[in-house]
């Protein structure tokens, strides 16, 4: 496998993986940031 | 999205709700919002149109250099921008220099703002998936961002991009195998394209790539970047999303070169048509490669990836003409209430201007160097100079630098776009005087030493104090 090739491979698993782990933590921080909006108007 | 928008329109006590999402996003919302807000189909098809023609120098030539200033914004500039209560980037130049440069400033980064090659591409969407006529895609698909965004502020545009950021990197990485399978794989790569396009720095002009790599200068001034380290909860929260950022530019970038790579060698075999144009490859490899409803999971993914653009910038344009200008300009007590109506109405300004611009507009490309040179010529001078030098805040400093940085883009802009000829092979203007060519990228070359010598030039005239 060329660099070019593995490069292209790890790329992928950047974008694929990766962005799905970055909106996971998302989630998990979403309910707090949801909380503080609902207290904002209260 | 819209119920997104819906959900949040009654949830805003204050501007700061509205604008800044109450100043709370966390590291991995602020990765999403970043990516997906800087990245717009403009990247999509800029970097593939020069992968298709030039091979890696796309990457290490047009996109990489981007990511020095990533470092530079992560480290030097997040870090000093959280040090003040900071809302906006006109914020910054009226606390440094008064307010003439407070309204200069939001008008360049108004201009910038406006929706223009976000509408146009929704245009060129709906034509391609839809059939539609072009105002028709922008009206619709750009009638939806407008609508969640003039409901829900920041919060909906930040929650709306979560989805979109991890929509337009999905697809891609499931689109790479397909493609490379269409076209037999690397080795397939080494037997067709020339070896040029293995070269890092291929065969562009050391001139080009130094326009290209100077591209990435807006990043230190870019009002919607400005706005996500103003919207963080911590100046810790910004550098982590921008350093994790830098890995997912790079493989984005990456994965756009190299699948534009392989549809020059589907048209080498014969597998596309070899006529294709270079900016029309990425979506074509794509409708050859994938099979139907991954197809329909691109192109959403593309549609997310200009969705997320838009929503930003009108939003951005919505607070210049509220908090930037008609709050200073009220000269009275303005509510929260009163102000983000008005930004409402902002937004709505932006959009209506930027439908008009692409409609009116057949160059798209040069519409797009004319906004950006016109947000670097004027504001990156005293933005820099102010924010790191306490004893050049003078007023006419940053007056003069900014105004002559906005009045001599403009002027020339306007002469090479109606004296100059557009060259096709170019994709750009090119104004000829004498034995010289003057292409309308290297108008920054000119408008940035006039931006420096009129900041210089008011340093001296202004005998004031300086502002602390």
């Amino acid at each position: 496998m060329s660099n070019w090739e593995l490069f292209t491979w790890i790329s992928v698993i950047i974008l694929g993986p990766g962005s799905i782990l970055v909106f996971i933590l998302f989630l998990r921080d979403l309910p707090a940031l949801l909380r503080k909006t609902n207290k904002e108007i209260s | 999205m819209v119920g997104v928008g819906i959900w949040f329109a009654t949830r805003h006590a204050t501007f700061d709700d509205f604008f800044l999402a109450g100043r709370s996003l966390t590291t991995p919302l602020l990765i999403t919002t970043l990516i997906s807000t800087y990245y717009g189909i403009d990247v999509l098809f800029g970097d593939s149109q020069l992968g298709f023609t030039d091979g890696v120098v796309a990457w290490f030539g047009y996109a990489r250099p981007t990511y020095a200033f990533f470092v530079i914004a992560a480290f030097l500039l997040a870090h000093r921008l959280r040090e003040e209560d900071f809302r906006s980037l006109p914020d910054i130049l009226e606390k440094y220099y008064g307010t003439k440069t407070r309204y200069v400033g939001a008008v360049a980064s108004f201009i910038y703002s406006l929706p223009a090659l976000s509408l146009y591409g929704f245009g060129m969407i709906g034509e391609v998936i839809m059939d539609w006529p072009p105002f028709l895609g922008m009206l619709i698909l750009g009638g939806i961002a407008l609508v969640y965004t003039l409901a829900g502020g920041f919060w909906a545009v930040a929650l709306t991009d979560s989805i979109q950021f991890v929509m337009m990197c999905v697809v891609l990485a499931i689109a790479t195998p397909f493609a490379l399978n269409l076209i037999g794989g690397f080795d397939q790569m080494y037997l067709f394209l020339d070896p040029n396009y293995f070269e890092p720095m291929g065969d562009l002009s050391i001139w080009l790539i130094i326009i290209y790599a100077s591209t990435g200068l807006t990043i230190l001034v870019e009002p919607t970047f400005y706005q996500r380290i103003f919207a963080a909860k911590s100046y810790k929260n910004v550098r982590n999303a921008l350093i994790a950022g830098i890995f997912i530019w790079g493989a984005y970038d990456w994965i756009i070169t190299i699948l534009a790579m392989a549809a020059k060698v589907g048209t080498l075999q014969g597998i596309i048509d070899p006529s294709v144009q270079p900016d029309a490859a990425l979506l074509t490899i794509m409708v050859t490669a994938l099979p139907a409803g991954v197809l329909g999971l691109f192109l959403a993914g593309v549609l997310s990836t200009e969705m997320s653009t838009l929503d930003s910038y009108c939003l951005v344009a919505g607070g210049n003409v509220a908090y930037d200008v008609y709050q200073p300009m009220t000269k009275k007590e303005v509510s929260d209430k009163q102000l983000i109506n008005m930004t409402r109405y902002g937004i709505a300004l932006s959009w209506v201007l930027g439908f008009a611009m692409a409609l009116a507009f057949d160059q798209m490309l040069g519409l797009w160097v004319f906004m950006a040179s016109i947000l670097i010529s004027s504001v990156t001078i005293p933005i820099i100079f102010g924010l790191y030098i306490k004893r050049f805040r003078k007023p006419m400093a940053g007056f003069l630098s900014a105004g002559l940085g906005l009045f001599s883009t403009i002027i020339l802009n306007v002469l090479v776009m109606t004296k100059g000829v557009f060259v096709g092979e170019e994709e750009t203007y090119v104004l000829q005087l004498g034995q010289w060519e003057i292409m309308q990228e290297y108008i920054m070359y000119f408008t940035i030493p006039i931006s420096l010598i009129g900041f210089f030039i008011g340093l001296l005239i202004d005998k004031g104090k300086y502002y602390e």
